[in-house]
C-alpha cells in the first residue's frame, strides 16, 4: 500500500520540482554545453536567443562579463542544493539536541538554552548571518556554517515545546519506572514522537537555506567570486536589468521553483504526518 | 497585568547586555585591524601604533568593552573608519528611513493579510479553497527580496509605472526636520516632494509587505473558523443578524487577537527583512549602511547598526506583548 504522505498532491509536486532541480544540478556539465565562467567580452549582455540580436549559442543570453546565463543557472543549482543539503540537517541536529536536553532535563540547562534562544531571536537573521560572514569570510563552506549557527533556534524553539509535552506522557514516566536510563528514554521514547515535526521543519529549513545562500551571495558575502551562485547572478542582473532581463529573471524563477518545491513538500508532509491534524479531520 | 509586563521588560535589559557583549567579542576576533585601516597606506608602523593606542585598541578586551559600552550608553557610537563621520549621525539619518519603510510595509502586510484572511475564510468548504490555499503556499515561497526584484521588473521596467531607486526624484533635495521624509515634506509644505517620496516608497513597501502577508492570512482564517464554533455566533444568527455583520462586527473582533500577536512577531522579522529590500532599491536606510559597512569591514558602524536592529526588534516584541495583554482580558491575571 502507498503510504498516506505519498498520496498528497503537494508532496508529489514538491518532489517533482526538487527532483528536476537535482537532475539539473547533477547533469550541469552535460546540459550546459559550456563552462559557467567562460568570459567573452565581445559578447556581453546578449539577449535571449529568441529575441532580436540573440545568439543561438547562448540560449538565455549572457551577463555583463559575457558569461552564458543558462550555464550559470544550471551550475548555480549545485551550490544551492549543496547548501540546503548540508546546512539544514546541521541546524536540525544542533537545534534538536539542545531541545531534547532542555525539554527533558529542565532546570538550569533549560534556562540556559531558553536565554540563548532569546538572545539569538533578538537579532534579525539577516543581520546575524551578515556579521558571521564578515568573521568567517566568503565561501560555500562558511555559508553553510553561518546558516547552522543562525538557524538552530528555529528547530530548538518549536521542538523544546514538543519535548515538554511528550516527556510528561505516561509512557515516558513508565519507561523511567521500568528502570530505563535517560539516554535510552530520550532516544527510544521521546525522540520518535517528535520525528514527524522534525521532518517537516527540516524540509522548510532547506528552502530557507536556499534563500539565505542567495541573499548572502547577492550582497557579495556568500560564495567566493569564482564560484557560481544564483545570488551572484541576481546582483549582476539587477544592475543590467534594462539590457538583459533574463540575467535577472532566470535565477529569480530558479530560486522560486526550488523554494516552492521544499515548501510544498513540507506543507504536504505536515498535513499527512501530523497526528493531531489527522485526528481533527476525523 | 502591570507586574507581568514589567517582568517582561526587565528581561530585555540582560538580553541587550549579552547581545552587546557577543557583538563586541565577535567583531574583535575578526582578522582586521581598524587602526591600520583608518590610516593612509603610506603610514609607518609607529604611526599605526599611535593610532591604535589613541583608539584604545592596545588595552585589554574587557576594558575596551567597558569603554565602548559606556560611550554607547551616552549616545556616542564612535567614528566610522571608512567614511570618517560620527556613527551616531549616520544612524540618525538612516534609522527614520528604515522605520518609514518598515511601517509602510507593515500596513501593506496588515491590509493584505486581513483582506486575504477574510477571503480565505469566505472560500472555506467551497470549490476555490484548494486553489486559494495553494496560492498562499506558493506566495510563502517568495521571500521579500524576490518580490522586490519581481516588482522592479514588472512595475519599474515593463510598465515604467513607478521609480525603483532611492527615496526621491533626482534633483529634489530632502527637507530635514524629523528625518521621516513623508512627515517632513508635509511640515515644510511641499506636496511635490511628498508625492515623489510616496511613489518611491510604494514598490519597496509593497515588496516587503506582501512577503509577510500569507502567514497573517492563514492565522486569521484559522481563528475565524474557531470563533465560528462559539455559541454567540449562533445566537447572533438566531437574533437575525446578517452574515456580513456577524463576520465583521462579531467574529472578527475576537479572531483578530491571535492575528495581531502574529503581526507583532512578523513586524520584528519584517524590520530585519527591510535590509535586503533597501539594498535592492538603493534606499538609503540602515540596511544599506550596514551592507556597505560590512563590505568595508567598518567595525564601529557594524556594531552600532547591529545593536540598533536588536533594540528595535526587542522594543517591537515588548510593545506587542503589552498590546496583547491590554486587548485580551483572559491574559490579565
Amino acid at each position: 500500500m502507498i503510504p498516506r504522505w505519498a498520496r498528497d498532491g503537494r508532496v508529489l509536486v514538491g518532489l517533482v520540482l526538487l527532483s528536476a532541480v537535482l537532475v539539473v544540478a547533477l547533469l550541469a556539465p552535460w546540459l550546459a554545453g559550456m563552462a559557467p565562467d567562460d568570459q567573452d567580452l565581445l559578447a556581453t549582455l546578449l539577449p535571449a536567443s529568441w529575441q532580436d540580436g540573440g545568439d543561438a549559442a547562448h540560449w538565455l543570453g549572457t551577463d555583463s562579463l559575457g558569461r552564458d546565463v543558462f550555464a550559470r543557472l544550471l551550475y548555480g543549482a549545485r551550490v544551492a542544493l549543496t547548501v540546503a543539503a548540508i546546512a539544514a540537517p546541521g541546524a536540525m541536529v544542533a537545534g534538536t539536541v539542545a531541545a531534547l536536553l532542555a525539554g527533558y532535563l529542565g532546570g538550569w540547562f533549560d534556562w540556559l538554552v531558553g536565554r540563548a534562544v532569546d538572545v539569538w531571536m533578538s537579532f534579525p537573521p539577516v543581520i546575524l548571518s551578515l556579521i558571521l560572514m564578515v568573521g568567517l569570510g566568503t565561501g560555500t563552506r562558511n555559508v553553510i556554517f553561518a546558516i547552522m549557527l543562525v538557524d538552530w533556534t528555529r528547530f530548538c524553539r518549536v521542538l523544546r515545546a514538543e519535548v515538554l509535552v511528550v516527556a510528561r506522557r505516561d509512557y515516558v514516566t513508565a519507561a523511567g519506572l521500568v528502570g530505563f536510563g535517560h539516554v535510552r528514554i530520550l532516544l527510544r521514547e521521546v525522540f520518535p514522537a517528535i520525528v514527524p515535526l522534525l521532518i517537516t521543519l527540516l524540509t522548510l529549513e532547506m528552502g530557507i537555506a536556499v534563500v539565505v545562500e542567495a541573499i548572502l551571495s547577492f550582497v557579495g558575502l556568500g560564495v567566493k567570486a569564482d564560484e557560481v551562485a544564483w545570488g551572484q547572478m541576481i546582483a549582476d542582473g539587477r544592475s543590467t536589468i534594462y539590457q538583459a532581463p533574463f540575467n535577472l529573471l532566470a535565477p529569480v524563477v530558479a530560486i522560486f521553483l526550488t523554494v516552492a518545491g521544499f515548501n510544498l513538500l513540507g506543507d504536504g508532509l505536515r498535513r499527512s504526518l501530523d497526528v493531531r491534524l489527522l485526528e481533527g479531520r476525523g | 497585568m502591570v507586574l507581568s509586563f514589567a517582568r517582561r521588560l526587565a528581561a530585555v535589559g540582560p538580553i541587550l547586555l549579552v547581545v552587546s557583549l557577543l557583538l563586541f567579542v565577535a567583531l574583535r576576533l575578526l582578522p582586521v585591524d581598524p587602526a591600520a585601516m583608518s590610516m593612509p597606506p603610506t603610514a609607518t608602523k609607529v604611526e599605526i601604533e599611535a593610532a591604535r593606542s589613541a583608539m584604545g585598541l592596545d588595552r585589554p578586551l574587557v576594558e575596551q568593552y567597558a569603554i565602548w559600552l559606556g560611550q554607547t550608553l551616552h549616545g556616542d557610537f564612535g567614528t566610522s573608519i571608512h567614511m570618517r563621520r560620527p556613527v551616531g549621525g549616520l544612524l540618525l539619518e538612516t534609522l527614520p528611513a528604515t522605520i518609514e519603510l518598515s511601517v509602510a510595509a507593515m500596513i501593506v502586510a496588515g491590509l493584505l493579510g486581513i483582506g486575504g484572511g477574510l477571503a480565505l475564510f469566505a472560500l472555506r468548504n467551497r470549490r476555490g479553497e484548494a486553489v486559494a490555499e495553494l496560492t498562499t503556499t506558493l506566495m510563502m515561497s517568495i521571500p521579500e527580496f524576490l518580490w522586490a526584484l519581481l516588482f522592479i521588473f514588472l512595475f519599474g521596467v515593463l510598465l515604467s509605472a513607478l521609480p525603483f531607486t532611492g527615496r526621491l526624484d533626482p534633483g529634489m533635495t530632502r527637507p530635514v526636520v524629523s528625518g521621516f521624509l513623508l512627515l517632513d515634506a508635509l511640515l515644510v509644505g511641499r506636496p511635490d516632494i511628498y508625492a515623489s517620496a510616496l511613489r518611491h516608497l510604494l514598490l519597496p513597501a509593497a515588496a516587503l509587505g506582501i512577503a509577510f502577508a500569507p502567514p497573517v492570512m492563514r492565522v486569521l482564517r484559522t481563528s475565524l473558523v474557531d470563533v465560528y464554533q462559539e455559541d454567540y455566533i449562533r445566537q447572533a444568527r438566531l437574533r437575525g443578524v446578517g452574515e456580513a455583520r456577524i463576520l465583521l462586527a462579531h467574529a472578527l473582533k475576537n479572531a483578530i487577537l491571535p492575528t495581531l500577536t502574529l503581526m507583532g512577531v512578523q513586524f520584528g522579522f519584517l524590520f530585519g527583512g527591510s535590509l535586503l529590500v533597501e539594498v535592492i532599491y538603493a534606499y538609503p536606510g540602515m540596511g544599506n549602511l550596514m551592507v556597505d559597512a560590512v563590505r568595508n569591514a567598518d567595525l564601529p558602524i557594524i556594531q552600532a547598526v547591529a545593536l540598533t536592529y536588536c533594540v528595535v526588534v526587542l522594543a517591537i516584541t515588548s510593545a506587542v506583548d503589552a498590546l496583547v495583554l491590554l486587548l485580551n482580558p483572559r491574559l490579565r491575571a
